[in-house]
């Protein structure tokens, strides 16, 4: 079989756009506005709006049930929203679909293949699909698969089929990757290779769409995050800001003089307090050392060993999904 | 303007057919690598055919006054169970593709997933074919049934009895849950339709009610008319109208309710 291979020089160069729809200088790959889906009387996604720029990594992560995958099988038009609006490149998911699905490629949670299914032949049936399709050979070779091109997909390992679903999902070659919980289930070696293997996505200008709900993988990989809860987005910017925001501070002191909990919650910013033998740990958000020095000297008290921690995504995470799991009003969103 | 116009539908018609000939290419390794269709569909009935080629040989004679051999009346008879072999094997492949995420994740490429069935429909045409020609040139040129195919009819006959006997396939296919369901559905389905084809025991060996029920099922009803258009026969009206009928019940249905996942 004879593929074009014009643009299929992979890794490193960046992908040509001289195909696909036209971009324009600072246009989002992808716009979602005030996404609702349900299914029955479960709302799955509620009120959902993001924009994901061209050649970002974008991460969206939540605890299970979140509403992740309903979000991305909606942009890629697997399922139909009830309200709201999404538009990749200017088509639209469910009037476009056609036209979509020649330059986005996904990767599903939980899609197996005939086990009979030969690696090299799955990557060449899936290039004759598209219409500028890489050459599954050099798809192989760069994702060093060429070992197991003639394994059948039943006797692949957990870490190959994985390998094997993003080979599908880059030899349309595609403007837009969809990921879905690829990692899930690997080793720890064989996520790290998988995050080298979307490292090299980026670096060829395939934006990447990333569901996980791994907190390292995300902040490893991702530009931006968006953070959905309950199907709705709590957080929405770097992984960085996200934490700083949200993860809150950690200051460890030895106080002069003991110090009640009230004084230290009526602290502007505080959130939780903690005690280990002399030692007391405030946690919250804001310029928490400043306050806290400022009002402990009111008091007459001084801080000593003062030792600040900044929140990971991880605390950030753990954060916003527990904040509306236990509140019943409207949860606060971080702003940054 | 217009010439750009059919330019791009030459270069969507050239690329449309790469997908399918694609397809077709996968589709025939994987259905020789699990050789379920090509073994009840083709060995089986080749078999059937040595068996019933040797009884009609040490039982000659016309069967209960129908003035057919035992191998005149199974010739018929064996090519539906060709189809009807191939017909269950259907949901075999495609309810597992469904189950396993296949389906959808084809239907994620600009290819839609029907596609992979017209695919994995032709193959099974073939095979069919494939069925018919051994169980003809074998009925005739060894076992020596006088054969005389009317073309026009038998076409026909043909036609109706795949279109009918692959339908009720379908519809296993379409409204059976999972693997599990489908392979019972279809377990059972395949010996009721083996049966009211003749396999066992020949409408006109029976007789009465139970003949008239033969006659008007649908493997039955395959089986009159096929008879009817390899003796070079006009099939009875009736015959034709049931198999028509049936065959439009059962493309409906299986259209009806048929899922991609």
């Amino acid at each position: 079989m004879h593929l074009p291979s014009d643009n299929a020089a992979f890794p490193g160069v960046r992908r040509a756009v001289d195909d696909g729809p036209n971009s324009r200088d600072g246009e989002p790959a992808v716009t979602i506005t005030n996404l609702v889906k349900r299914y029955g009387s479960f709302t799955a996604v509620n009120d959902v709006s993001l924009a994901v720029q061209e050649g970002e990594i974008f991460g969206i992560i939540g605890p299970n049930g979140a509403g992740k995958t309903t979000t991305v099988e909606c942009i890629s038009g697997l399922r139909v929203p009830d309200s709201g609006s999404i538009s990749v490149y200017g088509l639209s998911p469910q009037r476009d679909r056609d036209k979509i699905k020649e330059f986005v490629g996904v990767q599903l949670q939980e899609s197996a293949l005939p086990p009979r299914l030969k690696v090299g032949e799955a990557l060449e049936l899936f290039a004759a699909f598209y219409p500028n399709p890489l050459d599954p050979h050099e798809v192989l070779e760069s994702l060093g698969m060429k070992h197991i091109e003639r394994l059948a997909f039943k006797n692949l390992s957990g870490g190959q089929k994985q390998r094997l679903s993003i080979a599908l999902a880059l030899v349309g070659n595609p403007r837009i990757a969809i990921l879905d919980e690829l990692t899930t289930g690997l080793d720890p070696e064989a996520r790290r290779d998988t995050w080298a293997l979307i490292e090299r996505m980026r670096e060829r200008g395939v934006t990447v769409i990333l569901v996980t709900h791994f907190m390292d993988e995300a902040e490893t990989l991702c530009d931006r995050i968006a953070l959905i809860n309950h199907g709705r987005i709590r957080a929405l910017d770097t992984p960085e800001a996200i934490a700083a925001a949200a993860g809150g501070n950690r200051l460890r002191f030895i106080p002069s003089a003991p110090v009640g909990d009230e004084t230290l919650y009526a602290i502007d910013g505080v959130q939780a307090v903690e005690r280990k033998g002399r030692y007391v740990t405030v946690i919250g958000t804001g310029d928490l050392a400043a306050s806290l020095i400022h009002a402990l000297a009111a008091a007459g008290v001084e801080v000593s060993e003062l030792e600040a921690r900044r929140g990971s995504l991880d605390d950030a995470f753990i954060r916003l999904t527990r904040d509306t799991a236990s509140e019943t009003s409207e949860p606060e969103e971080v702003q940054t | 303007m217009m010439a750009s116009m059919s330019g791009a539908r030459g270069v969507h018609r050239h690329r449309s057919r790469a997908q399918l000939a694609a397809l077709l290419k996968v589709e025939a390794k994987l259905s020789l690598r699990e050789p379920y269709a090509l073994g009840v569909g083709v060995a089986l009935p080749a078999v059937l055919l040595v068996v019933f080629g040797f009884i009609s040989k040490n039982v000659p004679g016309n069967v209960a006054g129908s003035g057919l051999t035992v191998i005149d009346l199974y010739v018929p008879t064996l090519m539906v169970i060709s189809f009807i072999a191939i017909a269950i094997s259907l949901p075999r492949t495609i309810v597992r593709d469904r189950e396993i995420g296949w389906l959808r994740r084809i239907s994620t490429t600009p290819v839609h997933p029907a596609r992979l069935l017209a695919a994995e429909l032709i193959l099974d045409l073939v095979l069919a074919a494939v069925a018919i020609v051994i169980i003809i040139v074998g009925g005739t040129v060894i076992f020596g049934a006088p054969l005389s195919v009317g073309i026009p009819f038998f076409v026909l006959s043909i036609a109706l009895a795949i279109a009918e006997i692959f339908s009720l396939g379908l519809i296993v296919v379409a409204v059976a849950p999972n693997q599990t369901a489908a392979t019972t559905v279809s377990g059972v389905l395949f010996f009721a339709l083996l049966f009211l084809s003749g396999l066992w025991v020949q409408p006109v060996q029976v007789g009465g009610a139970l003949r008239e029920v033969m006659w008007y099922s649908p493997s039955g009803a395959a089986v009159r008319a096929v008879l009817y258009s390899v003796f070079h026969a006009t099939p009875p009206v009736p015959t034709l109208l049931t198999l028509a009928g049936y065959t439009v019940l059962f493309a409906f249905i299986a259209v009806r309710y048929f899922r991609w996942e």
